[in-house]
């Protein structure tokens, strides 16, 4: 299991480079249309071959990659923050204000998430800027995927706010603030980290299915969604190589998942 | 009796409070104000100003919200903008190809996700079953369900298998691990010492004592199999409430997304209900 994490790490550690300086792939832009070369297949030039616009598919790809893994663990980071804040409020004072916090979580996870991205999204221009379509869709998914997070934040906080050092702490003349920030957020934080582990993966495929949608990052911007999409118009079948976004995709979220603290699945 | 008031009464705040939420979104939204009958130049200041007093009426959130309450007990959901029909209409239309499709997609996960969960968490040292589950399980999981609906497509299966694609892992993953705890319980050591079969060991005692937790995740599995149904059925053209879900986002047609979100908040929110009221746990949304 170490040896598979390391591999993850490592495999995690390329494709962010590689997204970052992608350069060192390929010398094409991604939105740059070569009309000579539309539609082209795999070769020197276009190891992943071109789209019917005569993009290069690599720099796509890389470029998109590069937008989804910064902003989906920017949104997750965003999420985390939420949930700390409100978990975390639920958690120490109790009472009414852990009730109606409950409630809401209870609220957003009686929806199925997609619904309530599709719902929010189609509430919110749809005619925008790809760099407007781009913080749409991450801030979306960060200030909406909180609840499940809050939760177990909540929970966390309760069982500490019970816990025999915060009795001695208070005993001794802690302020409530010296109290959170010294004895109570040192002790969630592990909590929260898991939380960002297992957000990122999450947040990463719901941008692929929002962008599959046509909901998500827009065009000329690459991002998973996008570039997924465009394999419903191509035959995967008669060209095969159209196919590699799904397996980058499933990769790196497979390592994620292995990196990821484990989960209890119980329910 | 009591448990049951509780959860009818909590049932009907979280629509009511899905409802206000959609409503608020419905309100507020960029060019939810504009009515493009009044670029029509023929239009008299008095029409005018006739129109904008219906718009301010019908806008009223508190008002609007109730009247549309008092409109849905009578079975009038609204017209959709988009379709330009009754929104009942567009729902009954789409929702048995929907409800038969997440049946089957459910059933068939429950079949499969148990199939394999039971035989894993029973050889719990048999590591080759483990780590080949797990690997199936964590690829299936690391596709999005709009990609899965396509490799489908592609090769010509039909929806439901997409379905069960996207629900056997996550059932899987969550009873193997329930079934693990109950076949690790020191009651089950003590039947095994006493000679009982493992047939019995599994109807008897594995599955009374992990019974709560899998209810709690059936009626958890509803909710991501609808949230599942919107991209399988929008990829695969597929028609049903998750290809509606989907134009009606791309239509901008909110008065359609509202009532579809309330409906299904009302079918979730009734399963979850359900399985607390008969377990007494919880069904926590593992999403």
């Amino acid at each position: 299991m170490k040896a598979a994490r390391l591999l993850a790490i490592i495999f995690l550690g390329v494709v962010a480079i590689s997204a970052v300086i992608p350069h060192v792939w390929t010398p094409e832009e991604y939105g740059t249309q070569l009309r000579d070369h539309a539609d082209a297949p795999p070769s020197r030039r276009f190891p992943l071959g071109t789209d019917p616009l005569g993009r290069d598919r690599l720099a796509r790809l890389l470029y998109g990659t590069r937008i989804s893994l910064l902003l989906a663990p920017a949104a997750a980071l965003l999420s985390c923050v939420a949930a700390a804040l409100i978990g975390g409020i639920a958690g120490f004072t109790g009472g009414w204000t852990e009730r109606i916090v409950l409630a809401t979580v209870d609220l957003f996870l009686s929806l199925p998430w997609l619904l309530l991205l599709l719902m929010v999204r189609a509430c919110l221009p749809l005619n925008v800027s790809p760099l407007a379509s781009m913080a749409i869709t991450f801030l979306m998914l960060g200030l909406l995927g909180w609840p499940a997070s809050a939760r177990v934040v909540r929970a966390a906080v309760t069982r500490f706010r019970a816990a025999d050092f915060i009795l001695q702490a208070r005993a001794a003349g802690c302020t409530q603030w010296r109290l959170i920030s010294r004895q109570l957020v040192p002790n969630v934080m592990p909590v929260l980290l898991a939380q960002f582990w297992t957000s990122v993966p999450l947040f990463i495929l719901a941008e692929a299915t929002l962008g599959m949608l046509g909901l998500g990052v827009s065009e000329p911007l690459p991002s998973w969604g996008g570039i997924l999409r465009e394999i419903e118009s191509g035959d995967v079948l008669s060209q095969p190589w159209i196919a590699a976004p799904v397996l980058l995709l499933a990769a790196v979220i497979g390592s994620f998942q292995l990196i990821s603290p484990r989960e209890d699945y119980s329910v | 009796m009591k448990t049951l008031g509780i959860q009818l009464v909590r049932m009907a705040i979280l629509v009511l409070l899905a409802a206000l939420g959609s409503a608020i979104l419905v309100r507020y939204s960029p060019g939810a104000l504009v009515d493009e009958r009044e670029l029509d130049q023929r239009m008299s200041t008095e029409t005018l100003a006739a129109l904008r007093n219906q718009r301010a009426i019908d806008n009223g959130l508190g008002s609007g919200l109730f009247r549309y309450l008092q409109k849905a007990i009578d079975g009038d959901l609204g017209k959709s903008q988009s379709y330009n029909v009754p929104i009942t209409k567009l729902l009954r239309e789409n929702a048995p190809a929907t409800l038969r499709r997440v049946g089957i997609g459910l059933g068939s996960a429950w079949l499969f996700g148990l199939s394999l969960a039971i035989p894993v968490a029973y050889f719990r040292s048999a590591w080759m079953l483990d780590a080949g589950t797990a690997l199936l399980t964590s690829t299936l999981l690391s596709l999005p369900a709009g990609v899965l609906a396509y490799l489908c497509l592609t090769i010509g299966a039909p929806v439901e298998i997409v379905l069960l694609l996207v629900l056997t892992p996550r059932v899987f993953r969550f009873s193997r691990n329930v079934l693990v705890q109950a076949y690790g319980s020191t009651h089950i050591d003590m039947a095994r010492a006493r000679g009982i079969d493992e047939l019995r060991i599994l109807f008897a005692h594995v599955f009374p004592s992990a019974a709560p937790q899998l209810l709690a995740l059936a009626a958890t599995s509803l909710s991501m199999a609808v949230g599942a149904i919107i991209p399988i059925e929008a990829i695969c053209d597929a028609a049903g409430l998750g290809r509606l879900a989907w134009q009606a986002a791309i239509a901008r047609d909110l008065p359609l997304l509202l009532n579809l979100t309330m409906l299904i908040a009302l079918a979730t929110t009734a399963a979850m209900a359900f399985t607390e009221v008969v377990t007494g746990h919880p069904a926590e949304n593992t999403r």
